[in-house]
């Protein structure tokens, strides 16, 4: 097997990497990249734990070769609230929306994609985006009311500005 | 979980794809989302010695409205698919089957000609192309094949596509009347989840607006491949669509009669017949109404 070269871009870093075509996204983020935020749940598409935004978009890292990704820009929970803590951060820790805590880095990404493209979603809309990330602690309710309270937030800023 | 060693190759273009599969023989995989392939490459049910990527050929993801045609590229993914206008508004049915596969992370990076060619019985997005006599555009070495959706599947994870051979475009024609579609689809949970059953029911006026031009009524997840049953649609064909809805009981029945599904770990055969019956009412009564209604604004 053959190594392949490939460039990612991952929370604004460049790296190049020399890599075997059988490798998952999620594991040369988690091995090669030292980026250890990024969780295995169930390793199949089911859990969502592994979800990292791709191209601005969440997909399952656990699914995804890492050559799928060459040349797109990824970001993971280390690069959310690098400097400082993210409202969305801020909001999980307000409302007690973690728990175990395995959940949460996939939660929080699939929660941001949400915030990125709706400022602020419905509950039922926040529901769906969030339906492929499982919280075995099933602390959905408080995991949906940090969301909901962040994209009331950034309503009530708008407003602020206006 | 580890996948065993392959060789991969990046195509450039749809071309090079065709030559490179042609050359590494047919337990070759071609890749497009990976949602289908990664995972049963995780799971050792498909060992590939070499996997042919088509990620990196551009324009394969179009949605494009050409001589009342509507063209769907192979790569399209269904995050997309189920918001694009074009799709919204002529074949909303599609937009509706899906926006239902699997989660958000699943439709943002599979393809609507992986859920296709992995050819499962209960695939979301085939009920409503069947019900929209898509056809599909084969690539090959040779020059194009189109080939309509109705004899694409061959069975379970079987099509008609050869082992050199590439899916590249959906073809559906744009309806000319007022028409309208209805994809529902049962399953354990509301989000997600494969398909228990899946009914698709299209409906199309005639020239009049008053009588019902054509209808098609395809099935999924209950039989090996899924299927239309024109029995069914032949019982509203024709009708003037105020007649129609004394019909749908009937035609609800004929469906639920050429369904031919299987016990299994999800549900009873007897269980998914009946929700076919149940289901092929809702949408007719739903797809009725929305033609009734658009013709009282005309």
């Amino acid at each position: 097997m053959k190594h392949v070269r490939i460039h990612l871009v991952v929370n604004g870093e460049d790296y190049s990497l020399f890599i075997t075509p059988n490798r998952v996204l999620l594991d040369v983020l988690r091995e090669d990249l030292e980026l250890t935020g990024t969780k295995e749940g169930c390793g199949l598409g089911k859990c969502g734990a592994c979800t990292v935004l791709l191209d601005g978009r969440p997909v399952h890292a656990c699914l995804t070769l890492a050559l799928q990704a060459d040349g797109c820009q990824i970001t993971t929970i280390e690069g959310i609230g690098e400097k400082e803590v993210h409202p969305l951060q801020e909001a999980f820790i307000d409302k007690g929306a973690i728990q175990c805590g395995f959940c949460t880095p996939g939660m929080i990404n699939t929660a941001k994609a949400l915030l990125d493209a709706n400022a602020n979603p419905s509950e039922d809309e926040i529901k769906q985006a969030i339906a492929g990330n499982l919280c075995r602690c099933t602390g959905y309710n408080k995991i949906v009311d940090a969301i909901h309270s962040c994209g009331c937030q950034s309503e009530k800023e708008k407003g602020e500005v206006r | 979980m580890r996948i065993r060693p392959f060789d991969f190759k990046a195509a450039v273009s749809l071309q090079d794809a065709l030559i490179q599969l042609d050359q590494s023989g047919p337990d070759a995989k071609v890749l497009a989302g990976g949602t289908d392939l990664v995972l049963n490459m995780k799971k050792k049910k498909i060992l590939p010695s070499t996997v042919i990527s088509l990620h990196s050929i551009k324009n394969l993801e179009y949605v494009e409205e050409k001589n009342g045609m509507i063209h769907i590229g192979a790569m399209a993914k269904h995050a997309d698919l189920a918001i694009n206008p074009i799709l919204e508004k002529e074949v909303s049915i599609l937009c509706q089957a899906v926006g239902l596969i699997g989660s958000w992370q699943v439709r943002n990076i599979g393809t609507i000609g992986g859920n296709l060619c992995n050819a499962s019985p209960a695939a979301d997005s085939a009920p409503p192309l069947l019900a929209l006599d898509a056809s599909v555009v084969i690539a090959t070495l040779k020059g194009d094949k189109i080939i309509p959706i109705t004899s694409f599947f061959c069975g379970p994870a079987q099509t008609i596509i050869k082992s050199n051979e590439i899916l590249k475009e959906i073809l559906i024609k744009k309806p000319v009347n007022p028409s309208a579609g209805c994809y529902l689809k049962l399953r354990r949970r509301k989000a997600v989840d494969i398909s228990l059953a899946g009914v698709a029911f299209q409906a199309e006026t005639d020239p009049t607006g008053k009588r019902i031009g054509q209808v098609k009524i395809a099935l999924g997840g209950v039989a090996p491949t899924p299927i239309r049953v024109p029995d069914a649609e032949t019982c509203l064909t024709g009708l003037c669509i105020d007649d129609a809805f004394e019909k749908i009981a009937l035609c609800a029945q004929k469906a639920a009669r050429a369904s031919k599904p299987i016990d299994d770990v999800r549900a009873t055969a007897d269980y998914k017949s009946t929700i076919v019956n149940v289901f092929v009412q809702r949408c007719a009564q739903h797809v009725l109404t929305t033609l009734k209604n658009q013709r009282g604004k005309s």
